[in-house]
């Protein structure tokens, strides 16, 4: 029993320590180039809807957004990460870090419509795929309209 | 008080753009703001008050008489005399005029911007291949900030008609939409025949094509260009 609660202590300390240890800058980097990569996606699935429909490039594409959509990203918001420069200055509004409820709630949404635009994409339904791809679409665009500077 | 009688102010093909422009833009802040799938009718409604708005700025030259930038182009003495109530004739006061110039100068800069705008979610502007990423990005943030100015103008056109309605007791509505209006002062409209409309058309469908990017080269296919199998 008391080797457990010391080792649950440890790994919370690691833990924390391994939050400490990633720098502002590169938090902001890292969620950058995840929005970027998701962008590289919507691009792929988009141009496969609109021409020849390849079921193995769009899998492809909408597990790269699922991935991304249940790796945690929130651990990439950092106090303080509201200004600063990653690739380029972060264009997140301070509401984001005082918004939590309203921000865990359209990831919550993402999170859901990438799952489903991953199912959507493995049956190769292309129909299937357009109305989750939508979806998906919608709720990247809430974000960006109430957290995202113009 | 002297003798009104019917003199037509708004030929229809004003009319017609007016209300068409009024659709249209309803439209475009409603897709706008819902994003996602709706961004494609976005787009091409975009182009369809891109070709209307070519359209009446000919039509503001070679249209009919109280359609015409020459007749109601505010300047400032004439908006003072409106002011000191020493301006009477039919068509745009010069007050109305600013706003027309307004609501049709901003929409033009929605349009302008959205044609090479992005919004990092699957939609680029039909024309954003001849841009770069940073400059289609500013022109999405003046595209974006520029919509609070058009709804603003907007409330105020509608908050205007309602002014004179009510306590000026002048129907601003009717005469857009059936064209006449009785007045004790003016003539009714001349000019803006057949062929200065079929010109006009002419010019704002050639404007459409133009901004529609249906000429630039074609991408590529899939398989002219190699890259690794993984
Ligand atoms: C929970 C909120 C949220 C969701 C959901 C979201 N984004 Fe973002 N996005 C942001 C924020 C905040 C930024 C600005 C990040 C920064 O600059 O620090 C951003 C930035 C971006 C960028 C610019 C990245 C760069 O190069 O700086 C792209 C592209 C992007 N998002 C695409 C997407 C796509 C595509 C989706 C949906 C598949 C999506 N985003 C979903 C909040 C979100
Ligand atoms: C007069 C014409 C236009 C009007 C009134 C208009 C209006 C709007 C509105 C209200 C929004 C949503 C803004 C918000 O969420 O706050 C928007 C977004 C957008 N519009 Fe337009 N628009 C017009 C023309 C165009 C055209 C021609 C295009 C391109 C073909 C275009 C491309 C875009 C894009 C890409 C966005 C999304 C930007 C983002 O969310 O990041 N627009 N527009």
């Amino acid at each position: 029993m008391k080797t457990k609660i010391l080792l649950a202590a440890l790994a919370t300390a690691l833990t924390a320590t391994a939050h400490a240890q990633v720098k502002v800058e590169d938090a902001i980097k890292w969620r950058q180039s995840a929005y970027a990569t998701m962008g590289w996606s919507m691009a792929r699935i988009d141009s496969n809807l609109k021409g020849t429909y390849n079921k193995e490039e769009v899998l492809k594409a909408a597990t790269v957004l699922q991935a991304i959509a249940n790796s945690g990203m929130g651990s990439l918001y950092l106090p303080g990460s509201d200004k600063g420069k990653g690739w380029v200055d972060t264009r997140v509004k301070p509401a984001f870090f005082t918004e939590g409820a309203k921000v865990g709630k359209i990831a919550g949404e993402f999170n859901q419509a990438a799952n489903d635009l991953a199912k959507a994409a493995a049956t190769g339904d292309a129909a299937a795929v357009k109305t989750a791809f939508g979806a998906v679409g919608g709720t990247c665009k809430s974000c960006h309209d109430d957290y995202r500077a113009k | 008080m002297s003798e009104t009688r019917k003199i037509l102010i708004w030929d229809l093909p004003t009319r017609l753009f007016h209300w068409l422009l009024v659709l249209a833009i309803v439209a475009l802040v409603v897709t706008g703001k819902a994003g996602g799938s709706w961004m494609e009718w976005h787009g091409r409604l975009g182009l369809l008050v891109l070709g209307l708005l070519v359209f009446r700025l000919l039509w503001g030259v070679m249209g009919s008489t109280y359609a015409r930038f020459a007749g109601f182009f505010p300047t400032p003495a004439k908006v003072a005399a409106y002011l000191r109530g020493q301006w009477h004739a039919p068509g745009h006061n010069p007050l109305g005029a600013c706003s027309v110039l307004a609501l049709l100068a901003v929409p033009l800069f929605q349009a302008l911007t959205g044609l090479v705008a992005n919004d990092d979610i699957a939609f680029v502007g039909p024309l954003y291949d001849l841009v770069g990423r940073d400059l289609s990005n500013l022109a999405t943030r003046w595209h974006l900030l520029a919509v609070n100015v058009l709804l603003a103008l907007v409330a105020l056109h509608v908050a205007a008609i309602l002014f004179y309605a009510h306590i000026k007791k002048d129907n601003l509505v009717k005469p857009m939409v059936l064209g006449w209006k009785d007045s004790a002062h003016g003539e009714s409209a001349r000019g803006g025949g057949w062929i200065a409309f079929v010109v006009a058309l002419a010019l704002a469908v050639l404007a459409v094509y133009g901004a529609s990017g249906a000429w630039l080269p074609e991408p590529p296919p899939p398989a002219a260009v190699e890259t690794p199998a993984w």
